[in-house]
């Protein structure tokens, strides 16, 4: 109770220092005012990232809320089970080419209140053009978000197995979005074109698909048995392929009826150089680079692309967002720990898991590995997906030490030990194993942690002086 | 060193659809051990319209799957199904986790209330329980042989073992086959059944090591694989 009177307080405040004023009934208006102040005395007094807070103090006011500042944006919904924090990032930075407003939720914020609570303090419109709202949405929020807002674009990146023990099975989770964009059927979906999953709707939407072009189309595989999603949306037949980017996605086509890949839009049709931390690609026979590392960022950036040039921003402005500094791709971060070069990278499931070890395999040096597992809700509880994860690979790459801690080493530790490594070195404790990377053999260092373990890496990393503190947003 | 050439061969069924939580692992951790004493192992995935013939393998993997594979995967079941019965029958070693395990026996029910037939070649039946999952973390005991099993748990269904069949374990903590009569798992000739991810051969080296000595012993039964597997280490976690 004695928080709201704080609020109140701080209403004052935001509307003196011009922040937007919205006219809405008494119950919202309070509700928003409620809001807006709790992120302003978590934000701008503790200085601390309260995203999701003051959203959930509006919410739990009046859900309409949303409703009323609805209206204010242009919105551009970023959906799907992998890659849509980088996709948002850089959908953003896209559009921020030719469009002077554009504002975004932070990572971790893309749940109903998280939103609610950036679309509460963003500032309204100084033209008199609508702002975008380029909003990472949850897959399960998807439906709670359009009940209330309309967005033009839908972007969806991928449905992969993640964490089934939350999230449910990848139907499920298709269905949610489905469910979502049903709500806004003059909203145009671009989706992934290489994902078989994306051709079993029957939405009435206008769709545009990406994906890859890079290789002629010959070839006759199947994906290997542990690919999820690969049954025909047609006659549920095993679908083949001319090529497979990665897990269950290139171009596929039936062996039992016309069914294949639909026309790509925007497609990547060369790949040219891909390292750890970089990759040249081109996208409709014009060369881009990102400085991130992975074939799955590769897709992400495509999909940011796609989007741009839906809108009007032209090759040149996106060549320019894309020169972005390496800072924006931070879930896979380099830190300096003494002379050690440390790259995080966050796995969350078997198909991020791949990618990342197909993106450490195209590192030139001699590498060390520390893999960090928890089980924490927010990681997943069920551990079982290491198993799907073709750490075998590893061995051919320039490997030479492994560790492995976090809460649940053991796990990890008996899955690498399985795929053949002999020596690696176990530390239950976090702060041991910090002390181990200075010590192993080789300059670069690679860690793959799930969620709360690399939360718990980066206040170890903090509370030592190796990053600055907080835990980043 | 002189070795003979020593292998056995892994049907994995409906590995490209049954396949959600690390089942493969199981295939993982038998070629880890089965290295250890100079076996090789070959895995064949077995899909639909693929022919399954009993004679040709040594070991079966079939894993869980999610509900929409899982239908389509029993709908074509019945064309090898006599033949997976005859390979139980003829005391062929299998572990079927979760949906296999549902599908191996005579029916189990989905949320909607669709009943969907399985193979019956053992006698257990699957209930659905339409708002409730089983997820968690699981411990049993077997019964005979006292050993302890670890595992994670994460069903909708509740099965139910018919007379001739005995549960893998006794639930120690966890829910099992269906959270009522403290079973879990089943065990019918050298079929191994368990709603267990984890997976289960990864977890309990125990399970693993018994397991490889049956395969071994079908196979080949003129080698002391009890001396050679004696001395492996079982990884457990
Ligand atoms: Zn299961």
């Amino acid at each position: 109770m004695s928080c709201l009177l704080g609020n109140m307080y701080n209403i004052k405040n935001n509307i003196a220092l011009g922040k937007e004023v919205v006219v809405m009934s008494l119950r919202s208006s309070l509700a928003t005012a409620a809001g807006k102040s709790s992120y302003w005395l978590l934000h701008d007094i503790l200085h601390r990232g309260g995203t999701s807070l003051p959203g959930k103090i509006a919410t739990k006011l009046d859900p309409t809320v949303l409703k009323t500042i609805a209206n204010k944006f242009d919105f551009i919904i970023i959906t799907g089970t992998n890659g849509k924090t980088l996709t948002t990032a850089l959908t953003t930075r896209v559009l921020r080419e030719k469009f002077s407003q554009v504002i975004t939720n932070p990572s971790g914020s893309n749940m109903i209140q998280g939103i609610t609570g950036t679309l509460l303090t963003a500032n309204a419109s100084k033209s008199g053009v609508k702002p975008l709202a380029v909003l990472e949405v949850d897959e399960a929020n998807v439906a709670l978000i359009t009940k209330y807002i309309k967005p033009k674009v839908f972007l969806i990146t991928n449905i992969f197995r993640d964490q089934l023990d939350r999230y449910g099975e990848i139907y499920s989770t298709y269905q949610k979005i489905i469910d979502g964009i049903k709500q806004a059927p003059d909203a145009v979906v671009i989706a992934n074109g290489d994902s078989p999953i994306f051709q079993r709707d029957t939405l009435k939407n206008q769709k545009i698909f990406y994906g890859f072009n890079h290789q002629p189309m010959v070839g006759d595989i199947k994906a290997p048995a542990n690919t999820d999603g690969i049954l025909s949306p047609t006659d549920d037949s095993i679908l083949h392929y001319h090529y497979i980017t990665y897990a269950n996605l290139g171009s596929y086509f039936s062996t039992t009826d016309n069914f294949k890949r639909p026309h790509l839009t925007y497609a990547v049709t060369k790949l040219h150089e891909l390292t750890p931390l970089s990759s040249t690609f081109d996208i409709d026979n014009s060369s881009f680079k990102i400085e991130v590392g992975g074939l799955y960022n590769i897709y992400n950036a495509l999909a940011a692309y796609a989007v741009g040039r839906y809108l009007g921003v032209s090759n040149e402005q996106i060549h320019t967002a894309f020169d972005a500094d390496a800072q924006i791709f931070g879930r896979q971060e380099s830190i300096k720990v003494d002379d050690k070069e440390v790259t995080i990278v966050l796995v969350k499931n078997p198909v991020g898991a791949n990618q990342t070890i197909d993106m450490i395999a195209t590192e030139n040096a001699d590498y060390s590995l520390m893999a960090l597992l928890n089980a924490n809700y927010a990681d997943g509880i069920d551990t079982s997906w290491i198993w799907d994860a073709n750490f075998e690979k590893l061995h051919a790459t320039n490997i030479k030490a492994v560790i492995t801690g976090g809460e649940r080493y053991q796990d990890f530790n008996v899955r690498l030990k399985m795929a053949g490594f002999t020596q690696q070195s176990v530390y239950p404790n976090l702060a041991d194993a910090l002390m181990a990377i200075k010590a192993v053999p080789t300059k670069k260092v690679y860690i793959m942690a799930t969620y709360t373990a690399m939360l718990q890496l980066r206040a170890l990393l903090a509370q030592k002086g190796y990053i600055k503190g907080g835990m980043g947003e | 060193m002189l070795t003979d050439n020593y292998a056995i061969n892994v049907a994995h069924l409906y590995g490209d659809l049954m396949n959600t939580y690390g089942d493969y692992g199981n295939i993982i951790a038998l070629n880890y051990y089965a290295k250890q004493v100079g076996v090789t192992v070959n895995s064949q995935l077995i899909s639909l319209d693929d022919a399954f013939n009993a004679d040709d393998f040594d070991f079966a993997l079939f894993g869980g799957g999610q509900d929409y594979e899982e239908s389509i995967v029993a709908q074509d079941l019945p064309r090898i199904s006599s033949e997976i019965t005859r390979f139980i029958e003829n005391d062929g070693p299998m572990v079927a986790v979760c949906g296999g395990y549902q599908l191996l026996g005579e029916y189990f029910l989905l949320a909607d209330g669709t009943k969907i037939k399985g193979i019956g070649a053992l006698k257990h039946y699957t209930l659905n329980q339409s708002d409730n999952r089983f997820i968690g973390n699981i411990t049993i005991k077997n019964a005979e042989t006292g050993e302890e099993y670890h595992g994670f748990e994460n069903h909708q269904g509740k099965t139910f073992l018919s007379d001739n069949e005995r549960a893998l374990g006794t639930v120690l903590n966890g829910n099992g086959n269906n959270g009522t009569d403290k079973t879990e798992g089943v065990i019918y000739r050298n079929v191994y059944g368990t709603y267990f991810h984890g997976p289960i051969l990864t977890r309990n080296g125990n399970l693993a090591l018994r397991l490889l000595k049956i395969i071994l012993l079908r196979k080949y039964p003129n080698v002391d694989w009890q001396r050679k597997l004696a001395n492996i280490t079982p990884e457990f976690f």
